[in-house]
């Protein structure tokens, strides 16, 4: 399957601050990717770039077309949902699902309605009189009733409470993701969506550190919780990050074959979120060009 | 996309113009209307009744001399008040229509829809030039209605011949289409103004009427001081002159519609929105 996402040495400059810093990105068709990392590192960036809305250099091509030529065209393919309340707060809630259904030919209101029906959502309100919450789930049922090929979330759930969270979560896997859609959330509550999640970009000062497919990351990665007579040997194998925990070392390793590191102790597959930790410290750690 | 689909979007468009910017569009027109017709109505209704009968046959006397058509123009006069403050809006409105989204951030959302950007802006251009003085000429035409009915009420109240009032009802009806032409004319005489406020809209990041008066005048003073020549000080000035575009008739709306200087002023106006469109590509 072709990769919706195609993106090589995007660079994005703001003045003296380079936000991208040589991107090279694969999104697979039908993946749910996260784009993960610290603040600052040039989330936003990467995904305003993939829809068009900022100017990089580089390769950059997202379901078949160049974002920066042709944004209006590929929006028909692709949705956003960002991270602030971005609604038209003058409009109210009928006119804005009018507004959406006349101008995008992918739009069912139908089905716009029927999610919305199962809100508290009322139709006659303008959009500021709508709690956070209200505006989220608003964007969501007008990004659901549309069939798009990619669906770009940038922080989503940023500042809802949990109900709202996760409600948004579960209504986007269970009733809007099909498979053949792509899904790309960019989030700092990586726990949250790590169970959904099929594909991981991990990003830092402007350049990807990570990219890979979830299913492989037992492969790749490894924790060790070492036993102390062992703990020279696994510094041996240049684990990419160490921490304490309960009193015990725990070494991260990376490309090192989990049957090398059996012997050194208890070894489990690193959870997202100590991974995101590991690959950020490693980064770090790199001098920079 | 098919043309129906192209005349549907390019509607919602102008129909969002027009809800987001009802208090330029309808409600300044509507206040106007209203704070007219009751300093009319007070002046009236304080004067005695000899006043007040000579002055609703003086009235009847002076429209019914003449035929409707020929007494028109004196309606149209009457609207300047809505035609400044036409201009005012259009100024406020053109100033923010591309720099409110922006700050406000609502322009993620707009962006995430398949509208272009030449698509956006057109219908900005349009709303403001052809959309919005369909409502000012409806609140003038209200007006005319409500003001004449009650003085042809008065009127046969103190037991006058009304004829003549009846001729001036028409006289303001069949000025109406020519307020709305005036109007349109101006804008399209306006055009390079209206481009040069779009274009500083789509690009400041903040006060974008400051910057396009101090980039006006940066531009003027150094004409000036590098060429010595004051080409672009006299054009404004020529183009701004009330009295090159104050027509009030068909005939002279329609030669100003197709004359040279029309088109040198579209062309321009074209350039400096062409840049908007182009400013408002990326947000960042």
């Amino acid at each position: 399957m072709t990769d919706i996402v195609q993106a090589k040495s995007l660079v994005k400059q703001y003045g003296s601050f380079r936000a991208l810093d040589g991107v090279d990105l694969n999104i697979p068709t039908g993946a749910i990717s996260g784009l993960i990392g610290p603040n600052g590192a040039g989330k936003t960036t990467t995904l305003k770039a993939l829809i068009g809305l900022c100017d990089v250099e580089g390769e950059l091509k997202v379901a078949g077309q160049d974002p920066r030529r042709s944004r209006h065209k590929l929006m028909e393919d692709v949705c956003f949902i960002a991270d602030v309340g971005i609604l038209p707060k003058w409009l109210k809630v009928y006119q804005l699902v009018d507004y959406v259904a006349d101008v995008h030919p992918r739009f069912q209101r139908e089905r716009a309605e029927r999610f919305l029906s199962s809100t508290e959502i009322p139709r006659d309100k303008r959009i500021k009189e709508l709690s956070k919450g209200m505006v989220t789930q608003l964007h969501l049922a007008l990004v659901m009733a549309i069939d798009v090929r990619l669906l770009v979330l940038d922080e989503p759930t940023l500042g809802l409470d949990i109900i709202y969270r996760k409600e948004f979560y579960d209504r986007l896997l269970n009733e809007y993701y099909d498979g053949d859609c792509t899904i790309i959330i960019s989030t700092h509550q990586v726990e949250e969506i790590e169970t959904l999640l099929s594909h991981l970009l991990f990003i830092n000062r402007g350049k990807v550190v990570m990219d890979a497919m979830m299913s492989d990351i037992a492969e790749t990665f490894t924790e060790v919780i070492v036993d102390p007579a062992q703990l020279e040997v696994a510094r041996g194998l240049n684990p990419i990050y160490t921490r304490e925990m309960l009193g015990k070392q725990c070494f991260t390793f990376e490309a090192v074959p989990r049957s090398r590191l059996e012997s050194l102790g208890e070894c489990l597959t690193p959870s997202v979120a100590d991974l995101f930790v590991a690959k950020m410290k490693e980064s770090k750690r790199e001098p920079q060009v | 996309m098919n043309p129906k689909f192209e005349s549907i979007q390019f509607l919602a468009l102008l129909r969002r113009e027009v809800l987001e910017h009802r208090n330029l569009f309808i409600w300044a027109p509507a206040v106007l209307g209203l704070l007219i017709f009751v300093i009319d109505f007070l002046i009236v209704q304080g004067l005695d009744e000899r006043t007040k009968i000579a002055f609703l046959e003086g009235l009847a006397r002076f429209f019914g001399g003449g035929s409707p058509a020929n007494m028109s123009p004196v309606f149209v006069f009457s609207t300047l008040p809505f035609l400044f403050i036409l201009f005012m809006c259009a100024t406020l409105y053109l100033t923010n229509s591309l720099y409110q989204d922006r700050r406000e951030l609502s322009i993620l959302f707009w962006q995430s829809m398949p509208v272009s950007n030449l698509k956006t802006v057109l219908s900005k251009v349009v709303a403001i030039t052809v959309i919005a003085p369909v409502f000012y000429c409806a609140v003038i035409f209200a007006l005319y209605v409500i003001a004449i009915l009650w003085l042809i009420v008065s009127g046969l109240s103190y037991d006058i011949e009304v004829a003549g009032l009846g001729y001036m009802f028409l006289s303001a009806v069949l000025s109406v289409p020519v307020v709305y032409l005036f109007a349109l004319t101006s804008a399209l005489w306006l055009f390079p103004y209206m481009g040069w406020l779009l274009l500083f809209s789509a690009f400041a990041g903040r006060t974008p009427l400051l910057w396009a008066i101090g980039s006006l005048a940066l531009i003027l003073f150094l004409e000036g001081f590098l060429f010595d020549t004051q080409f672009l000080s006299n054009w404004i000035e020529t183009r701004s002159d009330i009295d090159n575009f104050l027509i009030v008739e068909y005939g002279g709306l329609f030669a100003r519609l197709f004359s040279y200087e029309m088109f040198i002023g579209l062309v321009v106006g074209g350039l400096l929105t062409t840049g908007a469109v182009f400013m408002r590509r990326f947000i960042d």
